[in-house]
């Protein structure tokens, strides 16, 4: 579970979404005008971002895959 | 660059889930200025929004018995927990529910008018399990709680990490942190601290509370403070079948049934006829640890059988949100479940900073620790009742609070050392300024990969557990200092990977140390409960640069009645015995 996109027709752009995520997945857009899914692999599924959104403009994945491990990165 | 900001308070309080709030709330009634920081936006932050169930004692109102609730407290956590605590935090639970009622916190009725209860109140569930719970709507709770919060004239500052404690003279004055997305630093002077970032965790698959990244514990342990608790396990489960699948954990949590691949039902083999909470209840008590037992025999997969599962209503999310279950296993009604959820966390308010009176002060002076960031020890070693977490929150929350501001209407307006400063600005920073090096994100895989196999925290051995120590200190000593950070974001990365290093370390070490099983801390190289050696707490602490256990033995007033036979005291049976 965790967050595959923010519809920007349906964003207005009201922030809320930046302040429900507790570990800073959604930021504005750089005009202030959006908001935008910028660190989407520390999207937990809390699911409080869908919650809150007041036009319903974010959509959640059912699929979280952790990336392969690998020997440096 | 980057700018710093002073901020001067008399009490400064770090989390602002419940028991943050409660600290703020309450210190702020007492007429000295609170400023209460978080890393996210207070109320939509931690794990207080995933709570439902809120403990409430009274004789007088409910008529229930403090005695039994006690009994069930003491022989379900296997006699760790501290009773004063325990007592305490019984005592108080009906003036913090009352708080919460007053503040505008909705507890769920039954259409009739009655509290929904849980367990609920039938007699023969009270005779079986005497403690119980209040649910409450999620998230809405915390929302109250934020709003009492300004309301009271706290100031609140969403989205600011606290990446570290300033000292002066041996005495916490403070904290430095910085606002999420930015590399400018605050500088908090602070008459009084409190801590309250909740529990610690490994980033656990399948959990909503990565945020739990050990910040407190980390922080409090740089500042000489004392912790505990770290031996012991959560132990809640995902769903086998897609571990990834954040928020949808196992269900059958509280089942009464769950059965192995044989089609045996497991929690009788590990749980003595006459165990006196057995009435499924004993699920509160043993929740996945016969899951690792059947594992390490060969008998996974688990299954969890849904037709049993205890009902408990919780508003469901807006969309719609599909759990994935294996196709099989779902016509028969029952779920597979891994162990895992929990990783790193111990158990709630029984692992964290040591308080040193009943006031929530810790070892450091200036330094309060408050909910599940206090290591007060009112459970023991293993959950022994639902809603017994946000029951200790409040009390613990409101006595730190109470304890803070009187310390700060007392104490000097503190100076910050300028040396101190610059030291911890450029352990800040370092991440920013390396050139290559390694990425938290890949640092912190590593560190899971390494404690997420069964038999490293839950089926532990010494030899496994120096194995993964080796792991972990190679990590600390070799990785760590390389960490590289390209933005903010990453940078808090970088500071949750050190927090989450160093958390790993102290379960590792506090397992290692105790040389027994009890609970949740299960050693197969030691199966038993070692009574009266091992009744003790575990306590963990920074000497000269290196981290060392001690014991601190429980007193013989609050031992079990070692003349009742071993398998009387304690009905749970592990392999090996």
């Amino acid at each position: 579970m965790s967050i595959e996109r923010i519809d920007p027709e349906l964003c207005n752009g009201c922030g809320t979404c930046v302040d429900s995520c507790m570990v800073d997945v959604i930021r504005m857009d750089e005009e202030g005008k959006k908001a935008i899914v910028r660190y989407p692999e520390d999207c937990t599924g809390c699911t409080f971002c869908e919650q809150d959104c007041p036009e319903n403009a974010i959509f959640l994945s059912e699929i979280k895959t952790e990336p392969l491990l690998v020997c440096w990165g | 660059m980057s700018s710093e900001t002073i901020v001067e308070t008399d009490v400064l309080v770090i989390g602002g889930g419940i028991a943050g709030c409660f600290a703020a709330i309450k210190a702020k009634e007492q007429g000295v200025e609170v400023t209460l920081v978080d890393k996210g936006y207070v109320s939509k932050t931690g794990e207080t929004p995933f709570s439902g169930n809120f403990g409430v004692c009274s004789p007088e109102f409910f008529g229930h018995d403090l005695a039994a609730w006690m009994n069930q407290v003491s022989f379900l956590g296997e006699y760790v927990n501290d009773p004063e605590w325990t007592e305490i935090t019984l005592k108080e639970s009906y003036a913090r529910w009352q708080d919460l009622l007053s503040w505008g916190v909705q507890f769920v009725k039954y259409p009739n008018g009655d509290w929904m209860w849980w367990p609920p109140r039938t007699p023969e569930r009270l005779a079986k399990v005497p403690f119980q719970a209040i649910r409450y709507f999620r998230r809405k709770h915390a929302e109250v709680c934020r709003a009492q919060a300004i309301k009271t004239g706290v100031r609140i500052m969403d989205r600011v990490i606290i990446t570290d404690l300033l000292k002066q003279d041996g005495n916490v004055v403070g904290a430095i942190g910085m606002p999420i997305g930015s590399y400018d630093l605050y500088i908090f002077k602070a008459k009084a601290t409190v801590m309250a970032t909740g529990t610690a965790t490994l980033k656990p698959h399948g959990a909503v509370w990565a945020a739990l990244t050990g910040d407190g514990e980390a922080m409090a342990y740089r500042a000489g403070a004392e912790i505990t608790g770290k031996e012991w396990n959560d132990c809640h489960a995902a769903i086998a079948v897609n571990p990834g699948a954040n928020n949808q954990h196992v269900q059958g949590d509280f089942t009464k049934d769950r059965a192995d691949d044989y089609g045996e039902h497991i929690a009788d083999g590990y749980n003595a006829e006459g165990n006196k909470f057995s009435d499924g209840e004993e699920e509160v008590a043993l929740y996945i640890m016969p899951d690792v037992f059947e594992a390490d025999a060969g008998r996974a997969p688990v299954f969890s059988d849904m037709a049993t599962k205890s009902s408990r209503p919780a508003p469901a999310p807006k969309g719609i949100i599909r759990q994935q279950v294996d196709i099989e296993a779902e016509k028969k009604g029952w779920q597979r479940e891994v162990a895992g959820h929990g990783l790193g966390m111990s158990v709630h308010i029984t692992e964290g900073i040591w308080p040193i009176n009943t006031k929530c002060a810790t070892g450091v002076p200036g330094l309060y620790a408050a909910g599940d960031s206090c290591g007060a020890r009112q459970g023991g070693s293993r959950y022994t009742a639902k809603g017994f977490a946000t029951m200790s929150c409040a009390v613990t929350g409101t006595r730190a609070g109470l304890g803070a501001a009187e310390y700060a209407s007392q104490a000097k307006k503190p100076v910050v050392d300028e040396e101190e400063l610059a030291r911890l600005k450029k352990i800040l920073y370092m991440p920013v300024e390396r050139k290559g090096g390694f990425s938290p994100g890949w640092t912190t895989q590593v560190l899971r990969n390494t404690l997420t196999p069964y038999w490293v925290l839950y089926f532990k051995h010494g030899e496994r557990l120096q194995r993964a120590l080796a792991e972990v200190e190679f990590l600390r000593d070799r990785i760590l200092p390389k960490l590289t950070a390209k933005d903010p974001h990453e940078l808090v990365l970088a500071l949750q990977t050190k927090n989450m290093v160093l958390c790993a370390e102290m379960k590792l070490r506090a397992s290692l140390f105790r040389t027994e099983s009890r609970g949740t801390h299960y050693r197969e190289d030691y199966p038993r409960r070692d009574d009266p050696a091992w009744l003790a707490w575990v306590k963990i602490k920074e000497e000269q640069g290196e981290m060392k256990c001690s014991k601190e033995p429980i007193p013989e007033k609050w031992w079990p009645d070692l003349s009742k036979p071993y398998e009387e005291r304690y009905p749970v049976r592990f392999p090996g015995e």
